[in-house]
C-alpha cells in the first residue's frame, strides 16, 4: 500500500493535479506517525501507511488552500463526505487516496498489554493477526485486536466510502458493536447521581486546551461560541460546569457530523473519555433520524434539512 | 552533610514523619491520570511506575484557575475580600530535575519588578524533594539544556533510587535543616554513592534527543522574517493549547471579573499564545495566522526570555512533543532554524 501511495502521490504532484499531498510520515516519537503535508516531490519518499496512522487528516482541507491529494481511512472519509455535504470543501479540489483500514493501534492499550512503557519497545511489526513487539532482549506477541482503539471494534466502514484511488484491497467490516459500545452501555446502567459524579470528576480535569475542538474536522465554525466574548457564553476559566457545558454544546454542534473517528478522545491530554459522548450522540442520530455521518454523499446534513413529511409528534 | 539513605520500604515512615509538619504532595493517580496530589498516607508505589506527570508542577504554584479576590459593592464603596493562598507548609515529593529547573526559570518572572504574591507565597511555603530520573523517556532532551536527569541544584533535597534504597542528599540549607531533624535515616556508604553516580551517568547517556542551541539568539533573530519557514513548520499544527498548558515554563494568563449584581470575583486562568483570542481583551491579537502564533511561542522561549532574564524558557521535559496530537517537535523546529 505504501509503495502504491508513493507512486500515486508522486504522479499527482508531478502532473500538477494537486498542490499538496496530505498524508502521514513517521513521527519523531517512537511508533507515532505525524501528518505530512508537502508540495515537494522529495518528501514523498517519507510517506508511510502503517497501523499507527491515527490522525484524521480530513481536518486539513478546510484550512489549506489549493488542491489536495489527501490520504483517508474509512472513518476519515466519512468526515470528508460530511464536510462536502456542508459545503465546507469542494470535491473537485481533492484527490482522495483511500486506505482500507484494519484498525489503528492505541499506544496506551499496547503499553498496558506489554506491561511496559512503549518507549522501551525497539520494534513493532504486524504479522498476520498479531503485533510482534521487540523489547530489550525479549519478544512479545500481542493480538492485534486487543490493542486497537475502541472505535475500531465497531467500525462498519473500514474501507473508505469516497475515494479516487483505493490503495489496497477492501477490508470487510469488523462490526463488534457490542465490544465497541461496552463502556457506554456499562455507563448507562449506572444511576443518574453516579453519572453526574463521574462527569464532574472528568470535567474537573479539563484544562481548556481546546484540542478536542481543534482536531475535530466537524468543528469548522469560523468562530467557536467559546471564543465569543460579547456576550460571553462561558467563562474563560475552567469551572467543571462550564467545561461540561462547552463539551455538551460541542457534542450537539457536531451531531450528525461526527464520524466517530475518536480524535477528540485520543488528543485529550488529561484523558477525558470524550468519545463516549460523541458515540452516544452517533447512536441517537441514527435512532432518531436514520442518519449515519458521511455514508451517503447525496444525503442532506441531518440538522440543516427539513421535509414536510417529517414527524412532529413532539409539537403539542 | 554527606549522603543519607533509607530503605525504599521505609519511605512510608519517612513521609509520615514529614506529614506532621507539612502537607505532602506526590505523584498519584487520580481520575485516570498521573498528577501531583495529596499523599494518601499509605501508598509509596509510585516509585515503581512514576515517570512524570502530564500537567507540570507549575500548576501547584500557578494553578490553572485561581480566585484572586472577591468584591462587594457596599454603602461606602467596594469591600474587598482577599483570597491569598494559606500559609500552610507543603512538600512536593518526586519533582523531576527538569521541572525543578522550570520553577527557577519562572521565578525570574513572578519575582520581577511586579512580585506576584500568589505564586511567591506558595513557593516560599514549599520545600522541593526531587527524584532523579534513572530512565528518561524517549521524548526527553534536558541534557541539551544543561540539566542532568539524575541531578539537580534546583531542589531542596534530592533522592536517587538505587534499587533497594533511596539515596538522600541535602541540596539547600532549608533541605539540610529538615534532614538533620529526621529520624530513620542512615549514612550512605561509598558503595551507594558510587552506585548513584553510575545511575546518573547512565541516565544522562540514555538521552538521545537533542536540541541545537548553538548561536541560538542570532539564528532566531535572522529567521524571524522567514515567513516561508514558519508557514511550513506550522502547517500541521492544530492550534490548540496543549503545548503551552503542559509546558512547565509557559506562564501566560488572563484575568477576568465575574460579576453578579453587586458582587463578584476576580479570577485568573492560564492563557495560551496559540489561541486567536489571546490578548484580545486589552486590544487586539496581532497574530491572526497560526504561523505567527507558533513563531511567537518559540521566540518567547528561545529569544525574548533569554533577553529578559538570561535563561531559555525550556527545560527539555519533552511534554510538548509527547502530548501534541500531531507530533509537532520543538527540537525539529529550533534545529531547523
Amino acid at each position: 500500500m505504501e509503495n502504491r501511495l508513493k507512486e500515486e502521490a508522486r504522479k499527482l504532484l508531478k502532473e500538477g493535479k494537486v498542490d499538496y499531498i496530505v498524508g502521514y510520515g513517521n513521527g519523531t516519537v517512537k511508533f507515532r506517525t505525524s501528518p505530512l503535508i508537502t508540495n515537494k516531490e522529495e518528501d514523498i519518499e517519507s510517506l508511510v501507511i502503517n497501523p499507527f496512522i491515527a490522525n484524521n487528516l480530513s481536518r486539513y482541507p478546510t484550512e489549506i488552500k489549493g488542491k489536495l491529494g489527501i490520504v483517508v481511512k474509512g472513518c476519515d472519509s466519512r468526515s470528508l463526505v460530511s464536510l462536502m455535504q456542508d459545503n465546507k470543501v469542494n470535491r473537485d479540489d481533492m484527490v482522495i487516496l483511500g486506505v482500507p483500514c484494519e484498525g489503528v493501534v492505541d499506544i496506551k492499550k499496547l503499553g498496558e498489554q506489554i506491561g511496559a512503557d512503549i518507549d522501551q519497545a525497539k520494534e513493532i511489526d504486524k504479522e498476520g493477526d498479531n503485533l510482534i513487539v521487540q523489547m530489550d532482549g525479549s519478544k512479545k506477541t500481542v493480538p492485534f485486536r486487543d490493542v486497537i482503539f475502541d472505535k475500531c471494534f465497531g467500525c462498519e466502514y473500514p474501507t473508505p466510502l469516497e475515494y479516487d484511488i483505493l490503495l489496497g484491497s477492501e477490508v470487510s467490516p469488523r462490526i463488534e458493536i457490542e465490544k465497541s459500545l461496552k463502556k457506554i452501555k456499562e455507563f448507562e446502567d449506572t444511576d443518574a447521581p453516579e453519572r453526574w459524579r463521574y462527569w464532574k470528576e472528568q470535567f474537573s480535569k479539563c484544562i481548556r486546551c481546546y484540542a478536542c475542538r481543534n482536531v475535530c474536522p466537524a468543528c469548522f465554525c469560523e468562530r467557536c461560541f467559546v471564543d465569543v466574548n460579547i456576550p460571553q457564553w462561558i467563562t474563560t476559566y475552567g469551572s467543571w460546569q462550564d467545561n461540561l457545558v462547552f463539551q455538551l454544546i460541542r457534542t450537539l454542534h457536531v451531531a450528525g457530523r461526527c464520524s466517530d473517528c475518536g480524535e477528540c478522545e485520543r488528543s485529550c491530554p488529561v484523558g477525558i473519555p470524550l468519545r463516549s459522548l460523541q458515540r452516544k450522540m452517533v447512536e441517537e442520530v441514527k435512532g432518531l433520524f436514520n442518519h449515519e455521518t458521511g455514508v451517503d454523499k447525496d444525503a442532506f446534513p441531518v440538522f440543516t434539512h427539513y421535509e414536510a413529511t417529517d414527524p412532529e409528534e413532539f409539537i403539542k | 552533610m554527606g549522603y543519607k539513605r533509607i530503605k525504599k520500604d521505609q519511605l512510608n515512615a519517612f513521609l509520615r514523619e514529614l506529614s506532621k509538619d507539612y502537607a505532602v504532595v506526590l505523584p498519584s493517580r487520580s481520575g485516570g491520570q498521573v498528577v501531583f496530589g495529596p499523599w494518601d498516607g499509605e501508598n509509596t508505589d509510585f516509585l515503581d511506575w512514576y515517570k512524570n506527570t502530564v500537567i507540570p508542577p507549575k500548576a501547584l504554584f500557578f494553578p490553572p484557575v485561581e480566585e484572586m479576590f472577591r468584591f462587594r459593592k457596599g454603602e461606602e464603596g467596594y469591600e474587598i475580600e482577599e483570597l491569598m493562598p494559606d500559609k500552610g507548609q507543603q512538600i512536593i515529593f518526586g519533582i523531576r530535575p527538569c521541572d525543578a529547573r522550570a520553577l527557577k526559570i519562572i521565578d525570574m518572572l513572578f519575582a520581577d519588578t511586579y512580585r506576584d504574591p500568589y505564586y511567591l507565597r506558595r513557593r516560599e511555603n514549599s520545600l522541593l524533594i526531587g527524584l532523579g530520573c534513572n530512565e528518561p523517556c524517549d521524548t526527553c532532551f534536558c541534557a541539551s539544556l544543561d540539566i542532568s536527569p539524575g541531578q539537580s541544584e534546583d531542589v531542596d533535597i534530592l533522592c536517587t533510587d538505587t534499587g533497594e534504597d533511596l539515596l538522600i542528599e541535602a541540596i539547600s540549607d532549608k533541605g539540610g535543616n529538615l534532614l538533620s531533624r529526621m529520624s530513620g535515616l542512615s549514612d550512605a556508604g561509598s558503595e551507594e554513592e558510587s552506585k548513584a553516580r553510575e545511575l546518573r551517568k547512565s541516565a544522562k547517556e540514555r538521552i538521545t534527543r537533542e536540541i541545537n542551541l548553538s548561536g541560538l539568539q542570532e539564528r532566531m533573530r535572522s529567521n524571524f522574517e522567514n515567513r516561508a519557514y514558519w508557514e511550513k513548520v506550522s502547517k500541521k499544527c492544530m492550534a490548540c493549547g496543549i503545548c503551552t498548558y503542559v509546558c512547565p515554563t509557559c506562564h501566560c494568563f488572563d484575568i477576568n471579573d465575574e460579576n453578579r449584581k453587586k458582587e463578584g470575583k476576580r479570577v485568573r486562568n492560564w492563557d495560551s499564545c496559540k489561541f486567536p483570542l489571546f490578548t484580545r481583551m486589552p486590544m487586539e491579537n496581532p497574530r491572526h495566522e497560526k504561523w505567527r502564533r507558533m513563531r511567537q511561542r518559540y521566540h518567547h522561549k528561545f529569544e525574548y526570555y533569554p533577553m529578559n532574564f538570561g535563561a531559555i524558557a525550556c527545560t527539555g521535559c519533552g511534554r510538548c512533543i509527547r502530548e501534541c496530537p500531531v507530533n509537532v517537535d520543538v527540537t525539529e523546529i529550533i534545529g531547523g532554524i
